[in-house]
């Protein structure tokens, strides 16, 4: 891996993190008068998209970069479309752990964002778009981290843990979170919590165990397929 | 002025011994069009690759390529980007984005040029190619002919001074073939842009060629006029020959020397003339009229029949298919020709059960296969080759794809070997089993596409556009796999645009207009009913032997009239 | 597809107009900026999508606008005025009833916002906007929208394919099915990797790369667009101007309150009521205009 890349990335998340982020809190907090999560959660989420954005585009990715993920991105989307006889079976979050594993945190990431955006895209934008490909994003990027540190492995079983756990802790986590921002401060309460996370766990099941299901069946040719492709087009790992 | 000069080029693939360019030497002149044939696998799309820099493959090279008197390394890659213009094969893959007027204007964004300048050059092209009306839509909703010229059209926006085209109409039907290549013909006449093409449709290429090239192996064996170099290849014996258009076949082989290069008939208006002036004068016996009855002598059984189908897609739309009536018998090779959107493909989708018929019976061996189990009507009966046979292919071996086919079929697996081995034998995929479906030439996924079909034992093969892409040679290895399997008992039901291969192998022609078949009879009756419907060799010939379709035919004709 | 008047001007106006009344819309939970916002989003959707959006909006909406407001006193107990304790103690307020009324009422209006930004906000839009900020990911966003459409094509040519050797995706159990389709998906991964490479070839034939990128704009910023920023521009000042007097805010807990009516509230709503209503204002004036002219000829 890059150094400077990492370091610019670390940079630019850091001063998010230390400085826009909480700069945005405080604003809620004294300018509109501690109502406003919705808002303020939504730009908060919007400003962690920002440092992978910038990243990506100061480097002046190369079209195979820019056609790998843009492809990667156009199969978890229209893979919904091949399970159009299985609701709620969405191979979206395998494809994008398989891509962290395979190409990269950062390839990781983009993929799972720009598929968040893309298929809303299709299905209509709302306020949940950024949450989504925060969510999506942040999978991946995991996928990527994990895997170059050892923590996950190519393996079947090591996948299919880390993908249903990410889908019922991380991605459900966060979509719930998101659906909870709504009700405003007072109910941020242990029962509210408790209600929220019950009633989206058998979301959080079904898709965690399509998840499972895709890992299972899908990791081995998918990443043999890659690594294929990355040797076809001269893609070195970063 | 010289655009192109290239001094002893020689190239070879990494870890490959063989080279794939040997010692080329070629000069090509600004304003000329030049035509690079060649069997797939000779290196043509080697040589074009070589003439702009991004393209080039890697590997080991000797030699150089000049530009414009310079290297072409030293041309900086943006000179190059907008100078060099390269149409690839596949008019879908080429296109990035997903509106019309932003792929127009991709190149021309790449290239950093302002607003104003750009807004004129896509407004001149979208004029140019009479884009204008659909300007504004997705490219998902373009046909396959849109698709390329808008990919010709984004590519003439940077004002390229060379064209380079990689066999740009193998996927194109016959029309939207023709369309393309009289734009890329008004190109090269009305801008003066020089124009370095593959083609395989040689009729309709070599008339407006100033030059034809033919490699083989890696050398270029031929440099000259069309009429030239055809002769040439006739005088060497080259089995390239086989691939010239027809006239100038009838014509060499007919007259045997060597005659005036301005003598030799290329279209089909110079070889009418020719036969006109040389041959007997006989008028052509006047045909009987053929009657349309469909009915053969032929005894065997009826496997598939269509008993007055209609169908349609949609409740209110309109009928796609309309009082269609024919039978196909155990044995037959039955082909059927018409253009796009006159309900070939919906037949094709009604014979394998996709598509249900509105009105009327569609039986295959007696049974309606929409209410067949998918299982029953594929295993052992129905055979299907779709027209890309990527479509088929899931492993990442030629061999492991074979063994998958029968993954679920019991059998044992000696059993299993044994077959895989008969198939392997039959398509002669022996060389190619260790290799990813993807790594072979067009051709060669035909081959093993069709291995995989037959390893269901089919007895009724139905196949989509078989020849699309293909060039002359493995056109005619296919002819012969389907010869063989006819032998075997095997009825072949075949949709193509190829009239000269429907008139070379098949047994019986049908021609589809707008929902119905027109026309159906016996191969040689039909195409002699036909006037412009109908091969190169007969539309030659019809007006002294209105039965000659095939060359052959049309040159023994011409040998006993002497 | 019918062409709205508003979303004929340039992409900045309509995005620019989007952000804002967003915004305003999660921001502002006073009860006459909500009622504004609520019923100039649901006109606008109507003008944009006729009887679809009404069946949307009484269908779907409705009755989710109920649930949230029904939802919230559940959870949240805070408020002084009590209405009546719940069977486990927990008392139910008036301030958290109404508060759900007015978060559901926010849910709503920003839904129905952004069911009329998908239809405004075409992709051409998005990516003349984000072109020029972020190149190389609006055109992955270009790319990817070039390519769902032909995968999803080929999914099917594949099914069809694959059906025709005696696997088909509609039949046989769930576990079946499912086993079909992700073999289908996987020929498509391998199918649309290898084709790509094409189109990478065709992205640098094209100079894909080069420094100096720019980036084309079927849009022009014309003297109507201006005039367009402008008003929005003065609108928008007001509205904020209102939210820094405190006329747009309201406190729901401990007890409700909010500023008392002035000249200056009347000033503030009418902008805020322009602001949400221009895009519908727009579209019936002209719609009137082309009347007019074509009566005339």
């Amino acid at each position: 891996m890059n150094r400077g890349w990492m370091n610019r990335r670390t940079l630019l998340a850091s001063l998010l993190i230390l400085v826009v982020i909480p700069a945005t809190i405080v604003m809620g907090i004294v300018v509109m008068d501690d109502r406003k999560y919705y808002f303020i959660s939504l730009l908060i989420i919007l400003y962690t998209l920002i440092p992978f954005a910038m990243v990506f585009e100061s480097r002046k990715p190369q079209a195979r970069e820019l056609i790998v993920i843009a492809v990667l991105a156009a199969i978890a989307v229209a893979g919904r479309s091949a399970f159009f006889m299985l609701p709620q079976f969405k191979p979206v979050l395998a494809i994008v752990i398989i891509t962290g594993v395979s190409l990269g945190a950062e390839a990781g990431f983009l993929v799972g964002a720009v598929t968040g955006f893309v298929s809303n895209f299709f299905f209509g934008q709302g306020p949940w778009t950024p949450w989504q490909m925060f969510s999506f994003g942040i999978v991946g990027f995991l996928a990527g981290i994990l895997f170059r540190i050892k923590w996950l492995r190519r393996s079947k079983l090591s996948l299919c843990i880390f993908g249903g756990l990410s889908a019922i802790v991380i991605y459900g986590g966060i979509m719930n979170f998101s659906s909870l921002s709504l009700f405003g401060s007072n109910s941020y309460t242990k029962e509210s919590i408790i209600a929220i996370y019950i009633s989206g766990f058998w979301f959080d099941l079904v898709h965690a165990i399509a998840t499972v299901c895709f890992l299972f069946i899908l990791a081995r040719p998918m990443l043999e397929k890659l690594d294929r492709i990355k040797r076809k087009y001269g893609l070195i790992e970063r | 002025m010289e655009i192109y000069h290239i001094k002893d080029l020689s190239f070879a693939f990494p870890e490959q011994e063989k080279k794939a360019l040997d010692t080329l030497n070629l000069s090509i002149n600004s304003g000329e069009f030049v035509t690079v044939v060649g069997r797939s696998g000779c290196g043509k799309s080697t040589l074009l690759r070589h003439l702009k820099s991004v393209l080039t493959p890697h590997g080991e090279r000797s030699g150089a390529i000049l530009y414009k008197g310079q290297p072409l390394n030293a041309a900086d890659l943006r000179t190059q980007a907008a100078d060099i213009g390269f149409v690839l094969q596949n008019p879908d893959n080429q296109i990035v984005t997903d509106k019309v007027w932003h792929e127009l204007a991709f190149g021309l964004e790449s290239l950093g040029l302002d607003q104003q300048t750009m807004r004129l050059r896509v407004a001149e092209m979208a004029s140019f190619f009479g884009i204008q009306t659909w300007f504004h839509r997705n490219v998902a909703e373009l046909s396959g002919g849109q698709k390329q010229l808008l990919n010709l059209a984004s590519i003439m926006a940077m004002h390229p001074s060379v064209l380079i085209l990689d066999e740009p109409t193998s996927q194109l039907d016959p029309i939207a073939a023709m369309e393309f290549l009289d734009t890329v013909q008004r190109i090269n006449r009305e801008l003066g842009t020089t124009v370095i093409m593959c083609e395989h449709r040689l009729e309709e290429v070599l008339p407006i060629s100033d030059r034809l090239i033919v490699m083989d192996r890696g050398a270029i064996i031929a440099d000259h006029t069309p009429r030239a170099a055809g002769e040439a290849l006739r005088a060497a014996g080259h089995p390239m020959f086989a691939s010239m258009p027809a006239p100038m076949r009838i014509h060499a082989a007919v007259t045997r020397q060597g005659t005036m290069d301005s003598q030799r008939p290329l279209t089909i208006k110079e070889g009418r003339q020719w036969l006109q002036d040389n041959m007997l004068q006989e008028a052509a016996e006047p045909m009987e009229q053929i009657v349309s009855t469909g009915k053969t002598a032929n005894p065997n059984p009826v496997v598939v029949q269509f008993k007055d189908v209609w169908c349609k897609y949609e409740k209110h739309g309109a009928d796609i298919i309309k009082d269609l009536s024919f039978e196909v018998r155990r044995g037959q090779f039955y082909c059927i020709v018409g253009g796009n959107g006159t309900g070939k493909s919906t037949t094709l989708s009604l014979l394998s059960g996709i598509l249900k018929p509105n009105r009327g019976k569609v039986l295959v061996e007696g049974q309606q296969p929409s209410a067949m189990k998918v299982r029953d009507l594929f295993h052992n009966r129905l055979g299907v080759l779709p027209q890309n046979p990527q479509s088929l292919f899931v492993k990442k071996t030629v061999e492991l794809d074979l063994y998958e086919v029968l993954s679920d079929v019991k059998l044992s697996s000696e059993e299993k070997k044994a077959k895989v081995d008969q198939v392997v034998a039959f398509a002669e995929l022996e060389s190619l089993l260790a290799m990813h479906p993807y790594d072979l030439s067009g051709g060669e996924q035909q081959r093993a596409a069709l291995a995989k079909v037959l390893l269901l034992n089919p007895t009724i093969l139905l196949l989509d556009e078989p020849t699309k892409g293909l060039d002359a040679f493995f056109k005619e290895k296919l002819g012969a796999f389907l010869h063989k399997l006819r032998s075997d008992g095997v009825t072949i039901i075949m949709v193509s645009h190829d009239i000269e291969f429907c008139a070379k192998y098949g047994e019986v022609c049908s021609m589809f207009f707008d929902g119905s078949m027109i026309a159906s009879n016996e191969t040689n009756t039909f195409f002699a009913g036909n006037h412009f419907y109908t091969t190169a060799a007969n539309r030659m010939a019809r007006h002294l032997w209105r039965d000659a379709v095939t060359t052959e035919s049309v040159i023994t004709r011409c040998l006993n009239s002497r | 597809m019918r062409r709205d008047s508003f979303a004929a001007y340039h992409p900045i106006v309509n995005f620019g107009y989007f952000v804002v009344v967003l915004a305003f819309s999660m921001i502002f939970m006073h009860p006459v900026f909500q009622g504004i916002a609520l019923i100039s989003a649901v006109t606008y959707s109507i003008v944009l999508n006729g009887i679809k959006a009404i069946r949307f909006n009484v269908l779907y909406m409705l009755p989710m606008l109920i649930i949230l407001a029904a939802a919230n006193p559940l959870f949240n107990h805070a408020g002084v005025t009590i209405l009546f304790y719940m069977k486990d103690g927990n008392p139910v307020t008036l301030e958290s009833i109404l508060y759900g009324i007015a978060s559901s009422c926010m849910l709503i209006t920003v839904m129905v916002w952004f069911s009329c930004y998908n239809k405004v906000m075409t992709s051409d839009k998005f990516i003349y906007l984000f072109g020029r900020i972020i190149p190389a990911l609006s055109l992955i966003f270009s790319m990817v929208l070039r390519f769902v459409p032909r995968f999803k094509q080929q999914i099917r040519v594949i099914s069809v394919a694959q059906r025709s050797i005696g696997r088909d995706v509609t039949q046989g159990n769930v576990v079946h099915r499912a086993r079909h389709g992700i073999r289908i998906l996987s020929i498509m991964t391998t199918w649309a990797m290898e084709n790509a490479i094409e189109t990478a070839d065709s992205m640098k034939a094209r100079g894909y790369g080069l420094p100096g990128r720019t980036s084309f704009s079927l849009y022009r910023l014309d003297r109507r667009d201006q005039t367009m920023l402008i008003t929005l521009a003065i609108l928008i000042a007001a509205v904020l101007i209102g939210a820094s007097a405190g006329e747009n805010t309201i406190r729901y807990f401990p007890s409700i309150h909010m500023k008392d009516q002035s000249w200056l509230s009347a000033v503030v709503y009418t902008a805020y009521g322009l602001l949400c209503m221009l895009p519908a204002i727009i579209s019936l004036v002209e719609e009137l205009k082309w009347k007019f002219i074509i009566s005339k000829t």
